[in-house]
């Protein structure tokens, strides 16, 4: 078993990624839409963090803040010991050559109308590598790196699969060399049979490569899959961090736990069905719109272990066991409790 | 014999829905068949293009003719054929004894009217008399809309996801059908929210007995909530049975893949296999096998000659020739 990718963390050495206390608002200056809300983040070089949370949680907008596309509020961002936060001009782009997207939507990061082998080698040209043969040649590897047959580089990306379009926009990343890869959902919008390969090839390009993965997802066993650590995020914060199977196994934060029981899961449905009605925790009500402040713990108007403490003061990140992070006032009795039921029971 | 035949209550039999010209057709469907039975979940799993939603849609005669054309088989409703209706009770049946509800509810829902216009309006074209306010009311309720009262002159655009759905689930309760054909009805939806409505969708279907196809790619959704599974592949169904045994002895490879495809909570040893290459092009289909080309266990016979419909035991059906092998 691959345990935090322990062979890849011998190579790194040290931090390559630091956020301290990072806020992103947009909107009205005197009603701020707090997308990201005060997130502190370390990521070690040849890691792979997971990023996970619903929609509107902010874990876009976090990981679009490293790569300075939104303005940074408060809080600073270092990457490799250097402040990037308010990088200008040519050392901007110096930066980006070093972190690199995926995004979503294969089809909407590629331009329809040029070639996908010339996407790739538009990057290339942007941060002046080689000459044009060189460019070519270079895509040609690539394209070849991500098992992709070169003799398609002439083809416009309507031609291609979803799943050949994402290693299409994972080539255009690597082109560059980045030390980190932000991924936003890489896999949601592919096929069952295909997430699984783009899912491998990442993991083999981290291990030939050594690269670092912010990974944003909200599919929790996709993020298990490919990540040694896990953020969950919730209104703009991080509610809870730690290592993969720790938190999976014995999460401490309740929005964590909701979250893992609410994925339908192949293994988990079959033991469900045949012990009668499962004993998945259903949260109340919708994520709730980031403008209005919600007095005391952000999650307590859908919380099922809500108590009067939970509406007046605000929970702060602490360590509760070593390693493992929660903002919940609770949270030793919710370890203490998954520990009693052993509910997922296996690590 | 006369009890098993008034239990069912939809039977599709060889249906084919082809698109384009009859010369030169994209085979959509290709020879589908299996049985509803009142009351109960059966689930159509599969990748995008395989011919789920379109078969979905076929039940109620709503593929779009043209591009679309039946060009075999038949759909059975309470024994009557529905492709063969003519339009007045086909309008009838349609939303008043099967309804659907959509993957994405924004794009479902009229932004110009208000949600309780919406809802009502099945109400006005198909149960006459009945005070269309109270029982709009009611079914706001059902859903666990929160405060109906207002909620109601709300346009779509004014509500969540979950709650669009949720009105969209109305919509469709409407009539109390007998089948709910819900397409990918949580795809769209967080996790969370996926809960809530499939906790619903279950508490609805016990109080009301309605049967529900449920359409989805998701083999851990339909673990949890379907009785019976058919899995579709290129147009056909090739393996099909109770979701239990599917889903723990699988009996057709890519059924198999699909399973081993699919990253789990408790986290993995090793690495994921997936299935190799992707879904075929339905305008060029591979011979044989349509799954050969990306199936692990092919030999020869698997390229040159379609694999029957096979017995595997009492209601348990695949597509292979080596299913007694996997």
């Amino acid at each position: 078993m691959r345990t935090a990718g322990q062979g890849v963390r011998k190579r790194s050495d040290g931090e390559l990624l630091r956020m301290d206390d990072l806020r992103v608002y947009f909107g009205h200056r005197k009603a701020p839409v707090r997308a990201v809300d005060g997130v502190s983040l370390s990521l070690m070089r040849g890691e792979s963090v997971g990023l996970v949370g619903e929609s509107g949680c902010g874990k876009t907008t976090l990981g679009r803040a490293i790569m300075r596309l939104v303005d940074v509020e408060d809080g600073r961002i270092l990457f490799g010991g250097y402040d990037i936060t308010t990088l200008k001009g040519g050392d901007l782009k110096a930066f980006r050559k070093q972190v690199q997207m995926i995004f979503q939507d294969p089809y909407g990061s590629l331009n329809a109308r040029i070639p996908v082998g010339r996407a790739i080698e538009e990057v290339l040209y942007v941060h002046k590598k080689g000459d044009r043969a060189q460019r070519h040649k270079r895509a040609a590897e690539l394209f070849e790196s991500v098992g992709l047959d070169s003799e398609y580089l002439d083809r416009y990306p309507h031609e291609f699969s979803g799943g050949q379009r994402q290693r299409i926009g994972i080539a255009r990343a690597m082109a560059v060399d980045p030390k980190l890869i932000i991924a936003d959902e890489p896999v949601s919008a592919l096929d069952v049979s295909v997430q699984v390969q783009i899912l491998n090839l990442l993991r083999d390009l981290q291990e030939k490569m050594g690269l670092s993965y912010l990974f944003v997802a909200h599919d929790l066993a996709v993020v298990r899959y490919v990540c040694d650590r896990i953020m969950v995020m919730y209104l703009g914060r991080i509610v809870e961090s730690g290592r993969a199977e720790r938190i999976y196994s014995f999460p401490s934060h309740p929005y964590t736990e909701a979250l893992l029981s609410a994925v339908p899961d192949v293994g988990k449905g079959l033991k469900a069905r045949r012990e009668g009605r499962g004993d998945r925790i259903v949260l109340k009500g919708d994520v709730p719109s980031p403008i209005r402040r919600i007095p005391g713990c952000p999650f307590h108007p859908r919380c099922h272990r809500v108590r009067d403490k939970c509406r007046t003061d605000v929970p702060a990140l602490r360590e509760v066991s070593p390693g493992q992070w929660s903002a919940c006032h609770y949270a030793e009795e919710i370890l203490e409790s998954s520990r009693d039921s052993g509910r997922p029971a296996q690590a | 014999m006369t009890e098993q035949k008034n239990n069912t209550l939809i039977e599709v039999e060889d249906l084919r829905v082809y698109f384009g010209t009859p010369e030169d057709p994209v085979r959509a469907v290709d020879g589908v068949g299996f049985t509803i039975r009142r009351g109960e979940t059966v689930a159509l799993v599969g990748e995008s293009g395989c011919g789920k939603s379109v078969t979905a849609l076929a039940l109620a005669r709503l593929v779009p003719e043209p591009p679309g054309f039946y060009a075999g088989g038949r759909v059975l409703y309470e024994g009557r054929d529905v492709l063969g209706m003519k339009p007045r009770p086909l309008k009838q049946m349609r939303g008043n004894d099967i309804s659907y509800i959509f993957q994405d509810p924004t794009a479902s829902l009229n932004p110009v009217f208000k949600i309780g216009y919406q809802i009502g309006e099945s109400l006005r074209l198909h149960r006459k008399g009945v005070h269309v306010r109270k029982e709009t009311l009611d079914l706001l309720r059902l859903v666990g809309i929160p405060d109906p009262e207002q909620r109601m002159y709300a346009y779509p655009h004014e509500l969540s996801g979950g709650m669009q759905q949720r009105a969209m689930i109305a919509m469709a309760l409407a009539c109390r059908p007998k089948l709910l054909v819900a397409d990918e009805p949580t795809t769209a939806l967080d996790v969370t929210i996926q809960a809530q409505i499939l906790e619903l969708l279950g508490s609805l279907q016990q109080q009301l007995g309605m049967a529900v196809l449920l359409i989805t790619h998701n083999l851990g959704l339909v673990a949890g909530v379907a009785h019976r599974i058919n899995v579709m592949y290129a147009g056909r169904v090739v393996e099909s049975g109770l979701t239990e045994e599917v889903l723990s002895r699988p009996r057709h490879p890519y059924t198999k893949g699909l399973l081993e495809a699919v990253p789990q909570l408790e986290g993995v040893e090793g690495k994921l296999r997936g299935i190799e290459g992707s879904v075929p092009n339905p305008r060029a289909l591979p011979s044989g096998c349509t799954f050969h080309p990306r199936c692990p266990y092919r030999r020869d016979i698997c390229r040159a000659q379609e694999p029957a419909d096979e017995q595997v035991e009492e209601g348990r059906y695949s597509r292979c020739h080596f299913w007694r092998e996997l």
